[in-house]
């Protein structure tokens, strides 16, 4: 197959009204596009002047330092990677989200809070790189964040985030998996494993093992595999170790990512109860 | 406005009450900048729980110095120049000689001076920095992009008080003494806008790194 026929499909460019360097290619998503329909002037006011109206310790001293120098830039890959375009610096991200919802004092419109959202749900990564090259060591990715609060209180998210965030918020794991079928797993791949070692087990719910693990969503799901390999690890390395039966055994957290304090939180407090239950000494996860 | 400027009322002006009124809204507002942001930390029970000295000492060191973090070593020109810059903009002052008469003069108090000559290219050297700021602030463009006007304000100030300084000194342009009421007048809208402004990063960067580092600490890794 002839690779140079496939034409690069050119895809319509949008101009941003507020700030004509940025550029970008226009992309649908029904998380943004449709749900800043549903949004109002006071709606918006109302929740920016909640989130960062009394600015907190920590945004006042990154707004209030920051000497706008640009020496964060280059930590940014979005930027490396973007030919050094001046809308992809960290600084500039907060310039075109926080900077302005904080002179306009939150009266924005609906099209502004589209734009903040895919600035700062599809071209920053939290990385925090910024901050090791800020000389102020300001915390751009905490504001960042709040920007991110800002969108998810508006319920203008990227789709995908939010569908991954009702799931946790039904389940408190991010691929739909019920408990039912979560123990099933486990046991299948104990079968699974028995042939290759002796006396093969994986422990579920054992009080006072030292080591408690939590996989990521997807092992139990479709890296199903990684749980016996990790099982057979514990067993030849003679590890006193136990897998947790109850909701709560989701180490992933996805909701961090949109600053849903509430399922966040839920999360955490999960996997700290499991573990307190179970007596467990220390709490291991799938990175 | 020449006659205005060359009237000893002027002066006199500048010279006492401005003074008075200068240092001490740069004092007390400085302690108050800071105290109030430290309170408002308090408030926040994320933070100081969380502030690590050991962390917040090796972060300002690492980043006080030149060439000491990942970033000045990535950066040789601007790491020069900034340094230079801060460290002229600081010390010059303090340690003028002329600075240090009227402190004399006014209270009977003195301390080391710099040599004249020192001090001259100490001063041709914030000159030339405000200069090369001015030109990065237009010409590269991720820095144009983020360049508000209370940015090309901070470099103005700074740049007018040190140039109107070397002018009085070399007695060039004008008048020496209108040039020297102008440098009085200009040092003094310095001193007044570093706690009302973001110059107040001379106080903050401790607060900022001391917040960062300990961050990093906790992260098992290092900020510079």
């Amino acid at each position: 197959m002839a690779l140079t026929n496939i034409k690069k499909e050119e895809k319509e460019k949008i101009v941003s009204k507020d700030f004509p360097e940025y550029i970008r290619e226009d992309i649908k998503d029904p998380g943004l596009d449709e749900s800043i329909k549903k949004l109002t002037p006071e709606k918006i006011e109302k929740v920016i002047n909640a989130v960062i109206g009394k600015k907190s310790s920590r945004i006042k001293a990154i707004i209030e330092t920051c000497m706008h120098c640009g020496l964060c830039a280059e930590a940014c890959q979005w930027y490396l990677s973007n030919d050094k375009d001046p809308t992809y610096a960290p600084v500039a991200k907060m310039r075109m989200t926080i900077w302005e919802l904080i002179n306009r004092k939150g009266k924005v419109d609906a099209e502004f809070i589209k734009q903040c959202a895919r600035i700062v749900f599809t071209e920053c990564n939290i990385c925090h790189r910024c901050s090791m090259y800020c000389p102020f060591g300001l915390d751009i990715t905490f504001i960042i964040g709040m920007v991110r609060r800002i969108c998810f209180l508006l319920g203008v998210i990227p789709q995908r985030m939010f569908e991954m965030n009702q799931a946790f918020m039904a389940t408190l794991n991010q691929v739909w998996i019920s408990q039912n079928d979560y123990i099933d797993a486990l046991l299948w791949r104990e079968e699974e494993g028995a042939p290759e070692i002796k006396d093969f087990r994986i422990p579920i719910d054992k009080e006072g093992a030292e080591v408690i693990w939590f996989p990521l969503a997807a092992e139990p799901k479709s890296g199903f595999y990684h749980i016996d390999r990790i099982a057979k690890i514990m067993q030849v390395a003679g590890v006193n170790w136990t897998m947790c039966s109850k909701d709560g055994w989701d180490s992933s957290n996805m909701p961090m990512f949109i600053r849903d304090f509430v399922t966040m939180q839920r999360i955490v407090k999960g996997l700290f109860e499991n573990t307190s239950r179970l007596r467990a000494s220390r709490i291991v996860l799938t990175e | 406005m020449y006659d205005f400027i060359k009237d000893p009322n002027f002066y006199n002006l500048v010279r006492g009450p401005l003074v008075w009124i200068a240092f001490i809204i740069f004092i007390a507002g400085s302690i108050y900048r800071v105290k109030s942001l430290i309170d408002l930390a308090k408030k926040e029970k994320v933070i100081f729980p969380f502030i690590n000295l050991k962390a917040t000492l090796k972060s300002i060191f690492h980043w006080i110095i030149p060439f000491g973090s990942k970033n000045w070593r990535l950066r040789p020109v601007i790491t020069t120049v900034t340094f230079l810059f801060h460290i002229c903009l600081v010390f010059t002052p303090i340690f003028l000689l002329s600075h240090n008469l009227l402190w004399y003069e006014s209270w009977g108090i003195s301390w080391w001076t710099l040599p004249e000559s020192i001090a001259d290219i100490m001063t041709i050297v914030v000159i030339i920095c405000c200069v090369f700021f001015l030109l990065r602030r237009i010409f590269d463009p991720t820095v144009n992009f983020i360049t508000f006007s209370p940015d090309v304000i901070f470099i103005a100030i700074c740049f007018l008080t040190f140039f109107t300084g070397f002018l009085a000194y070399h007695q060039w342009l004008l008048p020496y003494n209108i040039m020297l009421y102008l440098h009085i007048l200009f040092g003094e809208i310095m001193l007044i806008s570093i706690p009302l402004t973001r110059l107040t990063h001379m106080f903050y960067f401790f607060l900022t790194r001391a917040w960062m580092g300990s961050q990093f600490a906790l992260w098992r890794t290092k900020d510079w």
